[in-house]
């Protein structure tokens, strides 16, 4: 009876393997250049986001960026004539959700924007780099698109170059700032960026005191804040989660912290759990990222307005644009290389948009003009701001020279 | 075979095995979360190994299932016949410290992950032979005397002591068994991602596999091989506006369960009905 049981039981695993020859690549396209009269009726940009989940309200920014781009290009007349539609994908944060999400783009899409964030980067890129599939990993460090490099593309330069420049600036607004702590979060690129904040401040002549740890699950920060208190620092640079940070900021002030120019929190934390868990405690508190909110152009103001809008008047946070970007990168792609969307040449054209953006020149961003040379940005700015009343006001614009 | 399939497949074969690994010490009660450390133990280890060693994957495979054998055993040594609530601290922590030092470890990537894990071919075919076997094994347990052991234990530890079952020696028994079922997921899941991450190890693991032995039935082996493909691949097939609120339809789904039928979908006597029809045709 056992055994009856026991043979349906390895009937039904073992038929998974009438079909299971391991995954198959698609057939290789020719790579011979074609002229194609297939007419494309709608380009379909996928976005693999996180819409649900712990970063939803980064995904839903970063959504809203890429549609607004989409709705741009539209209502201007199109990529070639021809509408453009994005179309997220929720992951949720999920790794294996975003195999099995990559896993269905892999055969047909032409590119795809994302995944965000890490985790779902490391398990759903090697599938897009297997399938000769280009990934606008646009929110990511350079040093995880390097690892997939030619298939994937951040919109930053090497961690170690961009960021001590703005540290320094920062350390030299402050010339008697001569101790100062880090508190970092361990995730991601973030303790590299902690790194990288090292060597600011110690070109600027500031003493580095021993990091202080926050746990991804940390709740209380009262303890964080006596450790790093204990050193006697005169300045205090935050790498950690933008609600983190807000709570940081807050229980420093409990404990007597007056000087809030002196305190540095970095780009990633410029998100709304920083300014409404913050609120006012945050004047004067300085912060670096890569957007200018008063940039005085006319499509940025647009941008802006809009987003205002659909936000309840909250600015576009750090990674807002990126995304709307990568729409018109693609755009321009399309435009320049002379893409026709025909599935028949989908491998070539999947290659010229990976090649055309790897070393696209003088490209027209939301917030300034760029070029990149073999996938690396190349003279991107850094924006130094102070905080006042939850705006972000201009101090110092940094360009890193990465040539 | 398509691509998503394949990686709908063999994610389904890990959710299965963590399911099983999680089933197997619940037997007697123990919720061994330590499984989850061992997956990932064994994962970076099989990832370091194919990077820097170019050792072979049925080799990694082996010595990973070791592995987490071997580690698993050790701290059963301590908590084979603990109480349900101690041995669910204990894993916690252990998952805790386990991801701490992969997170400051440099040669497993650290922070940052590691890459580049190479493909193999067949994967997939060895991870449902590797399911086929384990639940082979399972099958016989859950027949045997030892199986009726643990389910004495399950009820009532201490008329089970009073039968002459050695509960240390059983629950030492199953978690080093869940620990090396833990330590080859984590070598499957490695060579199935081919990127590891430290938060891929983490209580999003647990709470997944956690619904999946709930809803699919925790009296038997049967619910996880019946609930992984479904409450994994269900999300998959809804439409997008529907699949972002699965957290939610999980959630709801185990409360149902929970009042409606607390020891899950396939019970023993569902199980039985569903044997004998098999035996008549």
């Amino acid at each position: 009876m056992k055994k009856r049981i026991l043979l349906v039981f390895m009937l039904v695993i073992l038929s998974v393997f009438v079909f299971a020859n391991g995954a198959k690549e698609e057939p290789a396209a020719s790579t011979e250049t074609v002229q194609s009269s297939f007419q494309v009726t709608e380009w379909e940009i996928p976005f693999l986001n996180c819409l649900t989940g712990p970063i939803a309200s980064i995904g839903e920014y970063l959504e809203w960026g890429a549609e607004r781009a989409a709705w741009e290009i539209n209502q201007a007349g199109g990529i070639n004539g021809v509408p453009v539609k994005v179309t997220g994908i929720d992951t949720a944060m999920s790794p294996e959700t975003g195999t099995v999400e990559m896993a269905k783009l892999a055969k047909n899409a032409l590119v795809v924007m994302g995944p965000v964030p890490e985790p779902v980067i490391l398990a759903a890129v090697p599938i897009a780099v297997r399938a000769g599939l280009y990934s606008f990993t646009a929110t990511t460090s350079y040093e995880y698109a390097a690892k997939f490099f030619p298939w994937a593309i951040s919109w930053f330069s090497p961690t170690e170059e961009k960021l001590p420049p703005v540290v320094t600036a920062w350390a030299k607004k402050n010339p008697d700032m001569k101790n100062v702590v880090q508190f970092v979060e361990n995730y991601g690129a973030w303790p590299g960026m902690a790194k990288a904040h090292e060597i600011g401040l110690e070109k600027a002549g500031v003493t580095v005191l021993n990091q202080v740890d926050v746990p991804s699950d940390a709740v209380t920060f009262g303890p964080l804040v006596v450790k790093a208190l204990s050193q006697n620092p005169d300045g205090i640079v935050f790498a950690a989660n933008a609600e983190k940070v807000a709570k940081l900021i807050l229980e420093l002030q409990s404990r007597g912290w007056e000087d809030n120019s002196k305190l540095l929190v970095f780009s990633s934390a410029d998100d709304g759990a920083l300014y409404t868990t913050g609120g006012d405690n945050l004047n004067g508190v300085m912060i670096y990222n890569y957007v200018d909110p008063d940039l005085d152009t006319q499509r940025w103001k647009e941008f802006r307005a809009a987003f205002k809008a659909d936000h309840d008047g909250m600015e576009p946070f750090s990674l807002s644009p990126n995304y709307y970007d990568a729409v018109y990168m693609i755009k321009r792609a399309i435009e320049e290389t002379g893409i026709t969307g025909d599935p028949a040449m989908l491998k070539e054209e999947r290659i010229k948009i990976r090649d055309y953006c790897n070393n696209i020149q003088n490209f027209e961003g939301l917030m300034f003009n760029w070029s990149n040379k073999d996938g690396v940005p190349q003279d991107k700015p850094l924006f130094l701001f102070k905080i006042e009343n939850g705006k972000k006001v201009l101090v110092e614009k940094v360009v890193p020279s990465n040539k | 075979m398509s691509l998503p399939l394949y990686y709908f497949l063999a994610i389904t074969a890990v959710y299965i095995l963590m399911t099983w690994a999680l089933y197997l010490p619940y037997r007697v009660a123990h919720l061994h979360f330590i499984v989850v450390a061992n997956m990932a133990i064994s994962g970076y280890f099989g990832g370091y190994a194919a990077i820097n060693w170019n050792w072979p994957f049925l080799l990694i495979l082996a010595v990973g299932l070791i592995l987490g054998a071997v580690v698993a055993f050790i701290v059963s040594i301590a908590i084979g016949d603990a109480p349900t609530f101690a041995v669910v601290i204990v894993g916690f922590t252990f998952i805790y410290i386990t991801k701490t030092v992969i997170e400051n470890w440099e040669a497993l990537g650290s922070t940052m992950g590691m890459f580049g894990i190479p493909m193999v071919n067949h994967v997939l075919l060895v991870a449902y032979l590797f399911v086929l076997v384990t639940g082979f094994f399972i099958y016989r347990f859950d027949n045997s005397r030892l199986g009726r052991a643990a389910s004495a234990i399950f009820v009532n530890r201490e008329l089970a002591t009073s039968f002459g079952v050695n509960t240390k020696h059983l629950g030492m028994f199953l978690q080093t068994w869940a620990g090396a079922i833990g330590g080859a997921t984590g070598v499957l899941y490695a060579f199935i991602m081919n990127s590891l991450f430290p938060d891929f190890f983490t209580f999003h693991i647990i709470g997944i596999t956690m619904t999946m032995l709930f809803l699919g039935g925790y009296t038997t082996m049967w619910g996880p091989l019946l609930a992984a493909p479904v409450l994994w691949g269900l999300p998959l097939l809804l439409p997008q506006e529907v699949a972002s609120w699965k957290m939610i339809i999980y959630g709801v789904l185990l409360i149902v369960i929970l009042l409606v039928r607390p020891e899950g979908a396939i019970t023993r006597q569902v199980a039985a009905r569903v044997r004998s029809i098999v035996l008549r045709r």
